[in-house]
């Protein structure tokens, strides 16, 4: 009970922190130096009608390159931190519905092409390599509700991760000496404005992003998914630090 | 300059990521992906290495000449893209990121084969993004390799699968989850204000000037503060260091802060004063609150720990101080970075190949020597000695903040890093002395054993260059500390090789210095003091069989030492050579059996007192304008407490009342040569930098009368204690140790009379002591070396069998009681003088008597040792050591000369004097002084004495007749009944009839305040630990009460 | 009502009740569900400091075209792209805040599952050996 109270009095305390900052904030009317030179140039010099796209892939692409890089991480260490050392008896799984069964029948291909289509036109329309990539690993969820026991594959989800990833940083190094620098994306030509094939680089790094992005998703979903809780919370068998 | 084709920075990112990624196509047990993560982490710092030789061979030139390189990303100018700068700041960084990241790798090569391809990939990543936090230039990307540093830190914690890694990881994820909040707060509202990400344009943007960008900058100055550690805030940074294994944490410590560092070094400059007053306050905090609270810390690692979040506390003082630093600051961050950094990860290694983390534990480490000598070298960089970078680092540190007169930091960061001291050294007294035999040797293949190797050079590297680049200490002359690495590197042969080399070596430096010392009497006894010494205690050396491991490389550090001060060109110098005589005493005194508790207390002292003379030094170089020796003259800035801080530092040394305590148990447990070294030579120095600092001061300034009247007291006092202290002991080892104290107390009351007979006295004391004491010590020690044995009551009737110690003995006795025939009587003449002329009745009054109670102490010596029976057990016992007697018949030459022709020393002593003291010298006529109150023959009080000597002998043979021979056995106990074996000995507890009337000035009062204030101390760390609950939440709970009474503090200030 | 600010002041909210649910609740699942909240909050910050009242999303499709032709026409000259979007910059740091907000979460939930099997306890205070 006295730490609640202690924390109610720490946050009223961080309350005022935030009301200060609301008091002196004022909201901009115009855009700022940076975006309105985003604005103004990005559509003639990345080529992307999607602006957010241009500054994610291009303008900002070394953050970008570091964000999937932490996806990566997290499912590298995920990989190791979580292994199984051996496979600990069969887990016994109440049968899903047919109603999911069926569903998730019809609906996975469906996710899955919505999310292709959403990473490939990521530089003309709302969406990108994440948004399509968290698609992807969505339909994953699906299947995995439907039959928590299936097998999914995480050598291919590896090496599809690995390859993309670093396909990625390889053109991103050719920008270097084909472009004006590290994940420059005008490697290859700006094609028409608008179009699929437009943008220079930026479609296929955010196809390559896409693909990653899904695959690492994936790979931490599978991750949870292969953990044996054992069954009833307070089991004895498993003595202290046995795992690994 | 650089070629960017091939060294390009960014290609530190591509390539790592590149690599990273690579890795995915591998699985476990393979050796491919740890090779790959050397070759990578090699390639990252031949990259850094190759700026960093770029903007070192500019040289000094880096600010105005070449200026740093920039990276564009995108192929876009910044702000509109993320850029990166590569500067010299950023290549020295990146470089000891890189290397630790090429040898951390190694260190943890097998941890790593077992957790498979992925924790290489991490552990890749791991190094990358550190690169990444120092090279960017934009705010946001800042963020995300702070996150990819974080998120890698938190998986790696987990290689080591306990319950304690997983608790410290998951703590550790919640403080960085919160940091982070904070961190992205601050960055969207500067971008709101300033219009951009990128730091060079935000500087531009003028956040302070608005209060929303105000706001912005406290939260991102916040957020990095607190990825920094700061005290009490930091419960979570513990636990990793903590738990995590060894190789994790060093990587963490030694590379990790760094980049931490780097970051808010790049933010600051776009906020205002406020801001450095802030860090520099929290790290102030800091320093001191961790090292505070390290004294109760018992567990290595944790400890390590404690040390680290505290060094970043320095760092952040540094840093807080830019503006007072100018120029210096990058100078003195990286002197604290260096040694921090390669000693930390020195250390965490160490604590990887040991299998229990106790401090007592550690004691394994002697089973490795090579290991234990890693130990010593990164506790000595890590406290500040030379000659290791921190110690430029601390001198200029504290030179600057005292010349900007901010008197209080520098006593918080000197205070801080004793306490730091304080721990360091208990625990290294531990790994030197403890008892190791149950322990298991530590685990240390080549792969584990190379990077501590390799940084420990590094360490020594870096001292020398960062000496090199300082103005001041430029013209050092580093000969004798190579000649000391070589003897360090035939440490395998046997001692007498190195013994002969090593009086080879002082010799030939002898020669080397005389002509440079001609016409300079004071320096040149001094300089005689310490070196002929030095030659006579390695002459003894002779006697010890076999290899002495470590003795020859730690003698001669503690005579350089003693050599720079004597030839020191400036205060650094001087203060550079003392650190050294520290270092090379404190290993000698430890070497003994049971000391070390002593060696500890000594070690504190020393350390104390170096602090508070380095506090002093500073405050006359504030004044002077500069660090010439003449700073010492005259000193402007707060001169009383200047000039009291320097007396105290040199007080420590020659073991003062009140800062005496450690002299008795060092001495006594050391052995016989060591023992002189310590004490007919170490204790001179502390006199010999009174007599330095006591030039300068003078005694016509109106603060020179309450100092002098102290220092005056301090010497009678210690002459009393020392002596009558003397008398009780029953180790004969003890007795000459506690009879130092007291003659040094003549020395010091002597210059504090600040007269010419008064330091005529200190002088040829100084001269005397060092003659007689030399003689006894080598006895006494040879004797007790003999017998195994210091105990008087174990001696008795020695006479028959050591004829030759005896009359050594004999006359050193006589020389230091102050008896005539032999020169210590001249010595108690001028004192005589000296009381007289001067008046100071009070303090002579007690200096006379404690000049008697020497004679009670010598007599029960001499006689309880050498007259009386002998022992059965020591019918068969054989004169010492003839290479003991050697240089006591030297001496024992020296102290006739002297006797019959006291001019030949006091003359030009007396000359030399009165260029300083011109009033009330000695007038000299041959062999015959006179002043004001009488004359003094030193040849016809020989001849004197002699004469009557020859007569009473003659008298008593002709009485042989009438002797009576008495049985040994023939004993009787007037009705008192032994108990005990050694009460049946007439001379245990000699003067317990004394004891029993004046024992009580002889009750450790002094110990027992010095106990009192340390269980203070401890008392207080370990009430304020109990703040580290070891729960997340409430490590949470901390920090954001952190940022929110920081917040309101600062806006109260505002 | 200006959204922006209303944005902000929603978030801070939320920082607040994800705080609460950090500092008070012992299971461990449920602090990290608290921190998911806090950063949604500012994630919902970042967005309303990037919006501006009125303005439309940064894609200049068809719909934007045309959007910008009329205001030209009003205006009596072709209007500037940037009066009529919202600042693209949030949006896109958002997008990376909100990757490593998931990536964090995930790896607390997997500490959380390895501490469990360690102790059979999602408690906090299940885990204080390593103090003072």
């Amino acid at each position: 009970m006295i730490k609640k109270i202690f924390a109610f009095l720490l946050l009223i305390a961080l309350a005022g922190v935030f009301l200060v900052v609301l008091q002196n904030y004022e909201t901009p009317e115009e855009l700022n130096l940076t975006a309105a030179y985003y604005a103004e140039h990005g559509a003639e010099e990345v080529g992307a009608a999607n602006l957010v796209s241009a500054i994610v892939v291009t303008y900002r692409g070394l953050d970008t390159l570091g964000e999937v890089t932490i996806l990566f991480l997290t499912a590298s260490i995920l990989s190791f931190f979580l292994k199984q050392r051996e496979e600990r008896g069969k887990r016994s799984v109440r049968a899903s519905s047919e109603l999911l069964r069926t569903a998730s029948a019809v609906l996975v291909p469906f996710i899955f092409l919505l999310g292709a289509y959403v990473f490939i036109n990521g530089h003309l329309s709302p969406g990108g390599g994440f948004q399509g990539g968290a698609i992807i690993a969505s339909g994953l969820v699906l299947l995995l509700l439907t039959d928590p026991l299936r097998k999914v594959s995480s050598r291919l989800l590896a090496r599809v991760e690995s390859a993309s990833g670093f396909i990625y940083v390889g053109l991103g190094i050719a920008g270097i000496f084909l472009a004006g620098g590290f994940l420059d994306s005008r490697v290859l030509p700006a094609g028409t404005f608008g179009t699929l094939l437009s943008a220079g680089l930026l479609p296929i790094l955010y196809i390559l992003i896409g693909l990653k992005v899904g695959t690492e998703l994936s790979g931490l979903l599978t991750r949870f998914q292969e953990v044996q809780v054992p069954d009833g919370g307070d089991s004895p068998d498993l003595k202290k630090g046995e795992n690994v | 300059m650089v070629d960017q084709l091939f060294f390009n920075p960014i290609y530190i990112i591509g390539i790592g990521l590149a690599a990273a990624f690579f890795l995915g196509f591998f699985h476990r047990g393979t050796l491919a992906p740890r090779i790959i993560m050397v070759a990578v982490t090699a390639a990252f710092t031949i990259i850094s290495l190759a700026w960093m030789q770029a903007f070192l061979l500019q040289g000094q030139t880096a600010e105005h000449g070449q200026a740093a390189a920039q990276v564009f990303t995108a192929g876009f100018q910044p702000p509109f893209s993320i850029n990166l700068r590569m500067g010299a700041e950023e290549a020295f960084l990146t470089l000891l990121i890189n290397i630790s990241g090429l040898l951390g790798g190694i260190y943890l090569l097998d941890t790593l084969k077992k957790m498979g391809s992925h924790a290489v990939s991490v552990f890749i990543i791991l190094i990358m993004g550190m690169n990444g936090i120092i090279m960017t230039r934009d705010i946001f990307n800042l963020f995300v390799f702070m996150e990819i540093v974080s998120i890698a830190v938190a998986g790696l914690i987990v290689l080591q699968k306990e319950t304690n890694s997983l608790a410290a990881g998951f703590k550790y994820m919640i403080a960085a989850g919160i940091i982070s909040v904070f961190l992205l707060l601050g960055i969207i509202l500067a971008y709101a204000v300033g219009g951009s990400l990128n730091i060079d344009f935000l500087t531009a943007a003028d956040l302070p000037g608005a209060k929303a960008g105000m706001i912005a900058l406290f939260f991102l100055v916040i957020a990095l503060l607190l990825e920094l550690k700061p005290f009490p805030a930091n419960g979570w940074a513990l636990d990793v260091y903590d738990a995590a294994p060894a190789g994790v944490s060093a990587i963490l410590a030694a590379a990790g802060s760094a980049a931490a560092y780097y970051a808010l070094v790049k933010i600051l400059p776009l906020g205002s004063s406020s801001h450095y007053t802030l860090v520099a306050a929290a790290g102030a905090v800091t320093f001191l609150g961790s090292n505070l609270l390290g004294l109760k810390q018992h567990r290595g690692r944790r400890l390590l720990g404690y040390s680290s979040v505290g060094q970043v506390g320095l760092l952040l003082i540094i840093l807080g101080f830019s503006e007072v630093l100018g120029a210096q600051r990058d100078y003195i961050a990286a002197g604290i970075i260096l040694s921090h950094s390669l000693a930390k990860a020195i250390l965490f290694w160490l604590a990887g190949m040991l299998k229990q983390d106790g401090l007592e534990a550690w004691a394994a480490l002697r089973k490795k020597p090579i290991l234990l000598i890693l130990f010593g070298s990164a506790v000595f960089a890590l406290v500040g000695f030379p000659p290791f970078p921190s110690f430029f680092a601390k001198w200029e540190l504290i030179l600057l903040l005292n010349g900007g007169r901010f008197y209080l930091w520098s006593a918080v960061i000197l205070g801080a890093s004793f306490l730091e001291a304080v721990y360091l050294f208990r625990w290294f007294g531990y790994a030197l002395k403890m008892d190791n035999e149950k322990l298991a040797e530590p685990e240390a293949p080549l792969f584990r054993l190379l990077p501590p190797i390799v940084f420990g050079i590094l360490l020594y590297g870096a001292g020398w260059y960062m000496g090199s680049i300082l103005e001041g200490f430029a013209n050092f002359s580093y000969i004798p500390l190579a000649f000391i690495l070589f003897l360090a590197l035939i440490d395998r042969l046997p001692a007498w090789i190195k013994n002969t080399v090593s009086i080879a070596g002082v010799t030939f430096y002898i020669i080397d210095l005389y002509p440079r010392l001609e016409g300079d009497l004071l320096r040149l006894i001094f300089a005689g003091i310490f070196l002929i010494g030095a030659v006579l205690t390695l002459l003894s050396g002779y006697y010890y069989k076999g290899r002495r491991a470590g003795f020859y490389p730690l003698a001669l550090t503690m005579f350089a030492g003693l050599a720079v001060l004597i030839e020191a060109a400036n205060l650094l110098e001087f203060f550079y050579g003392w650190e050294l005589m520290t270092i090379g005493s404190y290993f000698l005194l430890i070497r003994g059996k049971k000391s070390m508790p002593h060696g500890y207390s000594y070690m504190l002292f020393s350390v104390g007192g170096s602090f508070a003379m380095l506090f002093g030094f500073s405050l006359a170089a504030a004044g002077a304008g500069s660090i010439a020796m003449s700073a010492l003259t005259g000193v402007t800035v707060l001169p009383m407490l200047a000039y009291s801080l320097m007396l105290v530092g040199f007080l420590t040394k020659t073991a003062s009342v009140g800062l005496h305590i450690w002299l008795p148990g060092a001495h006594g447990e050391a052995v016989a040569d060591i023992h002189f070294m310590a004490s007919a030579i170490l204790l001179k120095a502390g006199v010999f930098g009174l007599i330095t600092v006591l030039l300068g001061m003078g005694a016509e300034a109106s603060y020179t009368g309450p100092i002098l009247f102290v220092l005056g007291w301090i010497g009678a006092l210690s002459a009393l204690l020392g002596n009558i202290s003397a008398s009780f002991q029953e180790s004969a080892k003890r007795l000459l140790a506690w009879s130092s104290i007291g003659q040094l107390g003549y020395i010091v009351f002597g210059l504090a009379t600040m007269s010419h007979l008064g330091w005529l006295i200190a002088i040829s004391y100084s001269v005397t002591h060092f003659l007689y004491k030399g003689i006894l010590f080598l006895v006494i020690g040879g004797i007790a070396l003999k017998l195994g044995t210091p105990y008087m009551y174990k001696m008795g009737g020695l006479i028959k069998r050591m004829p030759f110690s005896f009359l050594a003995v004999l006359i050193a006795i006589i020389t230091l009681s102050g008896v005539p025939p032999l020169v210590g009587f001249a010595a108690k003449w001028i004192t005589y003088n000296l009381i007289i002329s001067e008046g100071i009745y009070y303090q002579g009054f007690i200096v006379l008597i404690s000049g008697i109670v020497a004679f009670l102490y010598l007599f029960r010596m001499i006689y309880t040792m050498f007259l009386g029976q002998l022992k059965d057990n020591l019918r068969t016992v054989r004169e010492i050591n003839i290479w003991f007697l050697i240089p006591v018949y030297l001496l024992l030459a020296a102290i006739m000369v002297l006797s019959f022709f006291p001019n030949m020393l006091l003359r030009p002593v007396g000359e030399m004097l009165s260029g300083y003291f011109p009033d009330g010298a000695i007038a000299w006529t041959g062999t015959l002084g006179t002043t004001r109150l009488g004359y003094y023959d030193g040849g016809a009080i020989m001849y004197v004495i002699g004469g009557i000597f020859v007569a009473a002998l003659l008298f008593f043979f002709s009485l042989r007749k009438r002797t009576q021979q008495v049985k040994q056995f023939n004993i009787f106990y007037s009705g008192e009944a032994p108990s005990r074996p050694e009460l049946s000995h007439f001379s245990y507890n000699f003067f317990a009839h004394y004891q029993k009337a004046i024992g009580v000035l002889t009750l450790p009062l002094v110990t027992n305040f010095w106990n009192w204030l340390s269980g203070i101390l401890h008392g207080t760390a370990d009430f304020f630990r109990r703040i580290y609950t070891g729960n997340g939440q409430t490590y949470a709970y901390h920090l954001v009460l952190y940022i929110v009474v920081v917040f309101f503090l600062q806006r109260g200030g505002m | 009502m200006n959204f922006g600010s209303l944005a902000l002041g929603l978030g801070f909210l939320l920082i607040l009740i994800g705080f609460w649910g950090l500092l008070t609740q012992k299971n461990l699942i449920k602090i990290v569900i608290g921190f998911s909240v806090v950063d949604t909050g500012v994630h919902i910050i970042m967005v309303g400091i990037g919006y501006l009242q009125g303005r439309t999303a940064p894609i200049l499709d068809a719909a934007l075209m045309q959007r910008t032709a009329a205001a030209g026409n009003q205006a009596g000259a072709s209007a500037d792209v940037g009066s009529l979007i919202v600042d693209p910059v949030p949006q896109a740091l958002v997008l990376t805040a909100i990757v490593i907000g998931l990536g964090i979460t995930a790896l607390l939930l997997a500490y959380v599952v390895r501490l469990h099997e360690q102790r059979q306890s999602l408690d906090i205070s299940s885990y204080e050996d390593l103090k003072w």
